[in-house]
């Protein structure tokens, strides 16, 4: 949603950048699989469970028993730090997957055809980008409910704008080129050129951009739980930082705060580092990106 | 001149599409009668007149007198009309001056904002202010040497602070400055303008980090790009000094994308406010947007949100029209 604008290192002058993925991404790769499987796990690790309370004692700082310490009812926040992966991945994750799904269809039929209907989506597009994207969240979610499923579908409509655009940004590009040409003298339908033709190169630059987009609707996730409005049920790093951020919770216990921060921390790193070397590795640019 | 009128004709359609999916998501998501008088709204008012249910307002149930507020308000919000012209009717309202009245307060929403407002932009100002402040002196500093230590260190630095959420910047500042050391306030305080500014030194430092990080991130490379160009090479031929070189002719030409950029950033700049003004209690216009959509004030959530989107979109605007007055070349092209 609302990414900071960003300019690509590799963009150096003169710099040669190698094809290859580098010692870097596989760290930052390793830790996200490690944080994956753990939240997958979380229910057969053996580890507390995150609702049980008095399994320390109050406020227990960080020791042996209770890696991460508790929180101000005796829970272990290393358990808690593990579930609340959960809901942070399971937002990141399917509100990634709505966007590129409805945005990535609305940006190549766009791109594909232009005219009339690539007038109407860009449009949409641009109001829908015209929304703080906080702001749009907060009107759906105050509206609609929080549940999971509303949090997660809300800030995948986020996703759809810049996804939208980047697809047909790629798809204008590619639908130039000699081999769409070719299919379409050969009689091929539309259908077949966008499925057969395009789509596996519309795909590329997408691939590439979920994990940056995970980070992101991770980040917004934690930004509706300030707002009071992340999932009602259960819990997030986000609710857990929010939790732990009240000042008193703050002056006697700074570590229930301090540990969903760095594993969201290390999480969007990771997710960000390893996004911006596939990005390099794919040699996605953006690609003259722009309204009109 | 007909670039221009074409340029406000579309700010004026985004404008009123944003205003339109904000007062449509309002109508159609919650029950906007639910909105405007609560619980009373789910009276089946036709059975109540109708004598098929009993009046049980004595046990904190329904009454007629429910339902007369319920014909009030639907007479008062024109919720007898289609969804298009309760549209037209609003935005008549808007124009001029009338953003209706909060549900909560029974005060002005204008009054509302207006109390709220200033405080948010002096927020985003100080944030602003203070990323530039850092970011310009900080990547002239790393361009001078790039790719030696300290440019790197930069690089790393600026990458890690783009990943740290700022909610989460928010709470360190504020458990290290606030609760530790006890510097600044807990509270938004409002006496003066000198507490009040101190007040606001935290959050604006929350919002201007990552901020003064992306600006870094984006004159660095665009600062080591223009080095290379010609007009810098036939400069240095001519032996001015590298520093006369980096601020008369490199750094300009680069604070043209800051430009650009300060106009998109803005949105997040916006989303981080309103997470910002509920870590530190700033009753700004974030805060009274949370507010009232917790509490279902439809009035407001719809005005605030009228404000911020078209404060964004101006800024946009703004930004355009600055740029293709910096940039010849820009100009020429539209």
């Amino acid at each position: 949603m609302d990414a900071p604008v960003q300019t690509d290192p590799a963009e150096q002058f003169g710099a040669v950048v190698a094809r290859r993925l580098g010692p870097g991404f596989w760290i930052a790769a390793s830790w996200i699989i490690l944080i994956v499987a753990a939240a997958a796990l979380a229910p057969w690790l053996p580890i507390a469970d995150p609702n049980e309370t008095g399994v320390g004692g109050r406020m227990d700082g960080p020791g042996w028993s209770n890696w991460f310490g508790t929180d101000n009812n005796g829970r272990d926040m290393f358990a808690r730090t593990i579930w609340g992966a959960r809901v942070s991945l399971i937002v990141g994750f399917f509100s990634v997957l709505l966007g590129i799904c409805i945005g990535g269809t609305l940006g190549m039929i766009a791109g594909y055809f232009r005219g009339f209907v690539d007038r109407v989506i860009s449009f949409s597009v641009f109001v829908l980008l015209a929304y703080p994207g906080l702001v749009l969240a907060l009107l759906i979610v105050g509206l609609a409910g929080q549940t999971l499923p509303i949090v997660a579908m809300t800030l995948g409509i986020l996703a759809i704008a810049p996804i939208a655009r980047l697809s047909r940004a790629t798809t204008l590009a590619y639908s130039e080129r000699e081999f769409v040409a070719a299919a379409r003298v050969l009689g091929a339908t539309d259908r077949r050129i966008m499925i057969r033709e395009l789509l596996p190169n519309v795909l590329i630059p997408m691939g590439a951009l979920t994990l940056l987009g995970m980070a992101i609707t991770i980040v917004a996730e934690g930004g509706l739980a300030f707002l009071g409005l992340s999932v009602e049920e259960g819990f997030s790093w986000g609710k857990m930082i929010v939790l732990g951020s009240s000042p008193r919770t703050l002056r006697e216990g700074p570590w229930v705060a301090m540990f969903p921060i760095g594993a969201m921390f290390l999480t969007v790193l990771a997710l960000n580092f390893a996004g911006d070397r596939l990005r390099e590795y794919f040699d996605v640019r953006e690609l003259g990106i722009g309204a009109g | 001149m007909i670039v221009l009128a074409r340029r406000l004709a579309q700010l004026v359609a985004v404008v009123l599409a944003v205003t339109f999916l904000a007062f449509t998501a309002m109508n159609t998501l919650g029950d906007p009668l639910f909105n405007v008088v609560g619980f009373v709204a789910a009276v089946d008012c036709d059975a109540v007149e109708a004598g098929e249910i009993e009046d049980i307002s004595s046990q904190g149930g329904t009454s007629i007198g429910d339902c007369v507020v319920v014909a009030e308000a639907r007479e008062e919000f024109h919720l007898n009309e289609s969804l298009p012209i309760r549209y037209g009717r609003w935005v008549g309202d808007l124009v001029r001056g009338d953003f209706g009245t909060s549900f909560k307060n029974r005060m002005p929403v204008s009054t509302v904002l207006a109390d709220r407002l200033p405080k948010s932009l002096l927020l985003m100002g100080m944030a602003e202010v203070f990323a530039v402040a850092v970011s310009i002196p900080w990547a002239v500093a790393a361009t001078y040497r790039a790719n030696r230590a300290m440019d790197r260190a930069s690089t790393v630095g600026a990458f890690g602070m783009l990943a740290l959420p700022n909610f989460a910047l928010g709470v360190i500042l504020f458990y290290f400055f606030v609760v530790r050391w006890q510097v600044f306030p807990s509270r938004f305080e409002d006496d003066n303008l000198a507490v009040r500014l101190k007040s606001l030194v935290l959050p604006a430092l929350t919002l201007g980090m990552p901020l003064a990080a992306t600006y870094f991130r984006l004159l660095r490379t665009d600062l080591i790009t223009t080095l290379q160009e010609d007009f810098v090479v036939m400069a240095k031929a001519k032996g001015l000094s590298s520093r006369w070189i980096m601020f008369r002719h490199a750094l300009r030409p680069s604070l043209f994308s800051l430009v650009t950029v300060f106009g998109l950033n803005t949105a997040a700049l916006i989303g981080g406010a309103l997470i910002v003004e509920q870590i530190f209690s700033i009753p700004g216009l974030g805060r009274a947007l949370v507010e009232a959509s917790i509490r279902d004030d439809y009035p407001v959530v719809l005005g605030a949100t009228v404000v911020i989107a078209t404060g964004f979109v101006a800024i946009n605007f703004a930004v355009d029209l600055l740029y293709s007055y910096l940039d010849p070349r820009v100009r020429r092209e539209s």
